[in-house]
């Protein structure tokens, strides 16, 4: 007698003639691949729940240290890291628009390795034997992950740019779990039959998807929830541009947004990762205004956070068609460019000559104006735009319409944010950009 | 036996994580409700208010600023006879006040008898223009030597005073600040300009600069404070 949820070995029963012969008792070495699968997707299983715990512990919408190491159970890390850049890449979670931060990949990797561990524990349960149809069924199970592993671990290396620890910790328990399976399979005893055991794959397959669906429905039923996320957290008061200092950014057509912007700012960069892979930076008529976080023309900052940032958003103001390229290069060079400002004022030298110069020789538009008191003045308008609309002294900021994107929903919740916003009606006093 | 096992193993390889997801999403939300109702500690953006805006310098500022508006004639500032009232000071507690500024302000010089502004004078202005940073308020104060009869030195720096608003005007056409210059002139009678202003930024820097040479001049500079 079989049950849905146990083991079936798959034996013929009566009436026909399987010319089947039960294979001897297995034990020791025989079970050793079994011990490996259980092994990997053990550890797999693990190293995806701390990514999993990582994940939700963002959705408080706070800053928080992240773990990001190849041992289990290693001190988090705050600041920057692979991990934290994979986990706030678009490529950590999915159903982002509906859901804040969406449904982590880890998530669903720790549904897979458990039903693994569920699986593989099972059959060693069974004390007998592993047949080849069983042995199958395991490696199919097995390329799951592995297929996982190789798609994920591309992504990182090409898309990304990054590559997280924890993750590693993964593809390496899925090769594992792929490796045990098919010393399994190896090692199976022969099959009962010729004939695949369908509706046992099915039967198993269908724990499988049980497994994924439940922990997915309850992920998005608990998940939390803010009404700020279509609220918003404040409005503009001033949104006009009436001293031109609006830098259409994107194919300008859509919903009317502003983001609010330092172009040496590692968070702005970030932000713009997101709002590019989001597809919402094709969907809205995007215009950055630039709030340089540097103490050379902001006096809202005592010490400069990011230097040589009044120098760049200078360049972008002088050549308004081009500023685009410009911030795509700060955002490619942020750390050179603010080393170069700053080795400057470290040698005493006022106004980053070295910084002027080499936006001078990349953006050869710019010369001439870099540095004048006209495009000083610019600069000086756009950090009085910020005064008129009483922002808060930080980058980045967005706004959808005239509502302002709260600053807790500009990273995981960015795309569920943004299309709240825009599905509430958050552009309707935007209007459209002509 | 074996069944029970199994579905053992397979209630609790779904129930472990399952538990798991649950109890953190659930403490992410009791977290984010405790931080909403945090307030937050980052600044807002805001007109500047530096060290040196003193009680008297703002009172100074917002004499003139309100005082010394559009005159009926179109032209801004005040009449010099009212300097004295605007700033109820003597000519030296005057100048104190703005002493604080001296890496703020310019001091655009001028030829004897003359108010226009050379090419040293106009980059002057346009540089203090442009320092702008977060001041709410432009102050432009213009004097003259005490060469000549008052009434004429009084003319005299009004029209330097003038010289500066119409450049910033040519200069920086629709700029929505220019209302935000304030234009004093005091002819040669009250405030004059001590030499030692001559080491202040000034539009003949390296040039000679004597007690007359200095109050020649049209003193400009961004003030700091919000008004």
């Amino acid at each position: 007698m079989t049950t849905p949820l146990s083991f079936d070995d798959n034996r013929p029963s009566g009436g026909q003639d399987y010319s089947y012969s039960a294979p001897p008792p297995s034990g020791g070495s025989g079970r050793m691949p079994l011990f490996i699968v259980l092994a990997g997707a053990l550890f797999g299983a693990l190293f995806s729940a701390i990514s999993t715990s990582d994940f939700i512990s963002h959705l408080d919408r706070q800053v928080h240290s992240i773990h990001c190491s190849f041992i289990p159970g290693a001190a988090a890390e705050i600041g920057e890291s692979g991990c934290r850049t994979v986990m706030m890449s678009p490529y950590s979670s999915m159903f982002r628009d509906s859901l804040w931060g969406g449904m982590p990949i880890a998530l669903l990797a720790v549904a897979v390795y458990a039903y693994l561990v569920m699986h593989a524990g099972r059959l060693l349960l069974a004390n007998k034997p592993i047949t080849k149809h069983d042995s199958l069924y395991l490696v199919a199970a097995a390329l799951l992950p592995a297929l996982m592993t190789v798609i994920y671990a591309y992504i990182a290396i090409v898309e990304i740019g990054a590559v997280c620890k924890l993750c590693v910790g993964v593809y390496v328990s899925s090769g594992a779990v792929l490796v045990g399976a098919v010393l399994a399979h190896v090692n199976a005893a022969p099959a009962p039959s010729s004939q695949l055991p369908m509706g046992q794959f099915g039967r198993q397959f269908g724990e499988g998807v049980l497994y994924v669906a439940v922990l997915a429905i309850f992920y998005a039923l608990f998940a939390p929830t803010s009404p700020k996320s279509t609220q918003g957290c404040g409005t503009l008061v001033k949104k006009d541009d009436g001293s031109g200092i609006f830098i259409p950014m994107g194919n300008g057509k859509g919903t009317s947004a502003v983001a609010v912007v330092d172009p040496l700012c590692p968070a702005c960069k970030g932000f713009d990762d997101r709002m590019r892979a989001s597809g919402f930076y094709k969907k809205l008529a995007l215009q950055s205004v630039l709030f340089p976080l540097d103490s050379a023309c902001n006096w809202m900052v005592k010490d400069s956070l990011h230097p040589g940032a009044c120098a760049v958003s200078e360049a972008m103001l002088c050549d308004r068609e081009g500023a685009e390229a410009i911030l795509d290069y700060a955002f490619a060079n942020q750390e050179n460019l603010r080393a170069l400002a700053k080795k400057d004022r470290d040698s005493g030298q006022q106004n980053d000559p070295k910084l002027r110069a080499l936006l001078e020789d990349k953006f050869p538009k710019v010369k001439g104006c870099l540095g004048s008191a006209k495009i000083k003045n610019q600069v000086n308008k756009s950090l009085k735009w910020a005064v008129s609309n009483a922002l808060p002294v930080l980058t980045p900021q967005l706004f959808i319409g005239d509502k302002r994107v709260c600053d807790e929903d500009t990273d995981l919740g960015l795309e569920y944010t943004i299309a709240k916003m825009l599905e509430g009606g958050g552009a309707s006093s935007g209007g459209k950009r002509r | 036996m074996q069944d029970i096992k199994g579905l053992g193993l397979f209630v609790a390889c779904l129930a472990v994580p399952l538990v798991f997801v649950v109890m953190s999403e659930r403490s992410a939300a009791a977290r984010m409700t405790e931080a909403s109702d945090a307030a937050s500690e980052v600044p807002i953006a805001s007109a500047a208010e530096d060290a040196y805006c003193t009680i008297g310098l703002k009172q100074v500022v917002r004499r003139v600023a309100g005082a010394c508006g559009l005159l009926e004639s179109g032209a801004r500032g005040c009449k010099p006879t009212d300097a004295k009232s605007v700033a109820s000071l003597t000519g030296d507690d005057f100048n104190a006040l703005f002493k604080p500024l001296q890496n703020r302000a310019h001091i655009i010089q001028y030829d004897k008898d003359n108010v226009v502004l050379d090419d040293g004078g106009m980059k002057e202005v346009e540089e203090s223009w442009a320092e702008k940073r977060g001041a709410s308020f432009y102050f432009v104060v213009a004097r003259a030597s005490t060469d000549g009869d008052a009434a004429y030195n009084t003319d005299l720096s009004q029209q330097r005073a003038q010289a500066v608003y119409n450049h910033l005007q040519s200069k920086f056409t629709g700029d929505d600040d220019l209302k935000k210059v304030g234009l004093l002139w005091l002819g040669e009678e009250y405030a004059q300009l001590g030499q030692d202003f001559c080491n202040w930024s000034r539009s003949r820097d390296g040039v000679e600069c004597t007690d007359k040479d200095i109050n020649r001049s049209a003193f400009v500079a961004w003030i700091d404070c919000a008004i």
